[in-house]
C-alpha cells in the first residue's frame, strides 16, 4: 500500500492500519517488465524489475522528499540500470542491478538521491556484466539475452554503449566463434564512438602465434585500419579473450587478446593512437561471415 | 544492396537502413584487403611447397631439418 495522507478528525480504519502495517512487515511490491520511470506513489515500496532484456529505472526530481526511500530489485536476466532523469543519482558502487541484485534509493532532497547497491559487493577484481545499449549488424542475425549477444552469419557486428565513464577497463569474451568460409579468415576489431568506427591507419600491434603442428611466428601491424585479432576457420569452438584498457579516456586505447583458433593459438597486443573516447566496438571479417557469442564485462575501478 | 540492422536493446526497437556511402566504401576496401591477404597466404604456401618439392622433402622432414 502506498503511503496515505490522513487529515484531522479522519477515522483510521482497521483495514488501513493493517495495510500500512503490512507494508512494514511485507513491503508493497510493484513488478515492472519494461523500463520504468519512478512516480511519487512508489515511495516506501519495493519496485521489482522482471525483464530478460536490459532495462532502466529513471529517477526524476520533485516526486520525493528528503528522507524518502525505495527498494529496487531485479529478479530477471536483463541488467537494470538506475538512471538519472531530472534528478541526480550518486553511488559509491554500481548503478547496474544484476539478476538477483537489489539496492536502496535514498533521497537527500527532492532532486538529489543516492543509490546504495546491496548486491554483488564490489571487490578489487570483481567483474560487472555490461549490456550494450544497441547493436548494428550487416547480414545475418543478432540477438541479445541477458547481456550476451549472439551473432549468426554476419560480416560485421557493432556493440554500442558498452564503454562508459563508470569503469576504466573491460573484458570482451568471444566464444564458439567460427567463420562461414573455410579460411583461414582474418577476424578484426575496430573501436567505435557515437555509432561510427575509427577506420584511420592508427592501430599498432604485434602478434605471436604457435600452431598445434609446432610452427611458430609473428606479425606486425604498424599503422593499420583495425586490430586483426586472429584468423578463424569454419571449425567450431574457437574463442578470444580481449581486454580493452581505458577506452573512455581521452588518450590512446590499448588492448591485449588471447585467441584460440582451430589449429593455432595467438597472443595479440597493441594500441590505437587516437584520443577518442570510445563507447563501443565493431567485430568484422572482410571476406566472410561469422557466428558466435559476445559478452562484455567491466573491471571494477577499485 | 547491403543493409544494416540496428537494434535498440533498451526499447527493443529494430530499424533497417542501407549502408552510408562511407560504410560502403569501407566495406569494399575491407573486402579487397581480406581477399588480397587470402591470396597472398595461398601464394606463400604454394611457394613453400614448391621448394619442398624441389628438395624432395616432406613438410615433417623440412621441420626436422630446421630443428
Amino acid at each position: 500500500m502506498a503511503i496515505q495522507t490522513f487529515t484531522a478528525a479522519q477515522v483510521l480504519t482497521a483495514a488501513q492500519m493493517n495495510a500500512l502495517q503490512a507494508n512494514d512487515y511485507n513491503q508493497t511490491v510493484s513488478t515492472k517488465t519494461a523500463s520504468y520511470t519512478l512516480v511519487a506513489a512508489d515511495k516506501g515500496t519495493r519496485v521489482v524489475m522482471n525483464s530478460a532484456s536490459a532495462t532502466t529505472i529513471t529517477v526524476n526530481t520533485s516526486l520525493f522528499s528528503a528522507g524518502d526511500t525505495l527498494f529496487l530489485q531485479n529478479i530477471s536476466t536483463g541488467v537494470c540500470t538506475v538512471t538519472a532523469g531530472t534528478a541526480t543519482v550518486s553511488t559509491a558502487g554500481s548503478l547496474a542491478i544484476p539478476q538477483n541484485g537489489s539496492g536502496i534509493l535514498y533521497f537527500t532532497s527532492a532532486g538529489v538521491s543516492i543509490f546504495y547497491p546491496s548486491a554483488g559487493a564490489a571487490t578489487a577484481n570483481a567483474l560487472t556484466l555490461v549490456t550494450a545499449t544497441s547493436t548494428a549488424n550487416t547480414g545475418g542475425t543478432v540477438t541479445s539475452s541477458g547481456g550476451r549477444v549472439t551473432v549468426a552469419g554476419s560480416s560485421s557486428v557493432s556493440l554500442n554503449g558498452v564503454f562508459t565513464s563508470t569503469y576504466h577497463n573491460y573484458l570482451v569474451l568471444l566464444d564458439t566463434i567460427e567463420s562461414a568460409a573455410s579460411g583461414p579468415n582474418q577476424f578484426n576489431l575496430r573501436l567505435r564512438a557515437a555509432g561510427s568506427d575509427t577506420t584511420s591507419s592508427t592501430y599498432y600491434a604485434g602478434q605471436i602465434y604457435g600452431t598445434y603442428a609446432g610452427a611458430t611466428g609473428g606479425s606486425a601491424n604498424n599503422g593499420v585500419a583495425q586490430f586483426p585479432l586472429l584468423t578463424l576457420t569454419n571449425a567450431k569452438q574457437q574463442m578470444a579473450k580481449i581486454e580493452v584498457f581505458s577506452p573512455q579516456a581521452a588518450t590512446i586505447t590499448t588492448i591485449d587478446s588471447l585467441g584460440v583458433a582451430f589449429d593455432a593459438q595467438s597472443n595479440y597486443a597493441g594500441y590505437q593512437s587516437g584520443a577518442t573516447q570510445y563507447d563501443g566496438f565493431t567485430l568484422f571479417m572482410g571476406a566472410s561471415n561469422f557466428s558466435g557469442n559476445i559478452t562484455v564485462y567491466a573491471y571494477q575501478k577499485s | 544492396m547491403v543493409k544494416v540492422i540496428e537494434q535498440n536493446l533498451l526499447t527493443g526497437e529494430t530499424t533497417e537502413r542501407e549502408q552510408t556511402a562511407a560504410e560502403k566504401t569501407q566495406t569494399a576496401k575491407d573486402k579487397t584487403e581480406a581477399e588480397a591477404q587470402g591470396e597472398a597466404q595461398i601464394a606463400k604456401l604454394a611457394a613453400r611447397q614448391a621448394v619442398l618439392d624441389k628438395l624432395g622433402l616432406t613438410a615433417d622432414e623440412a621441420a626436422a631439418l630446421l630443428g
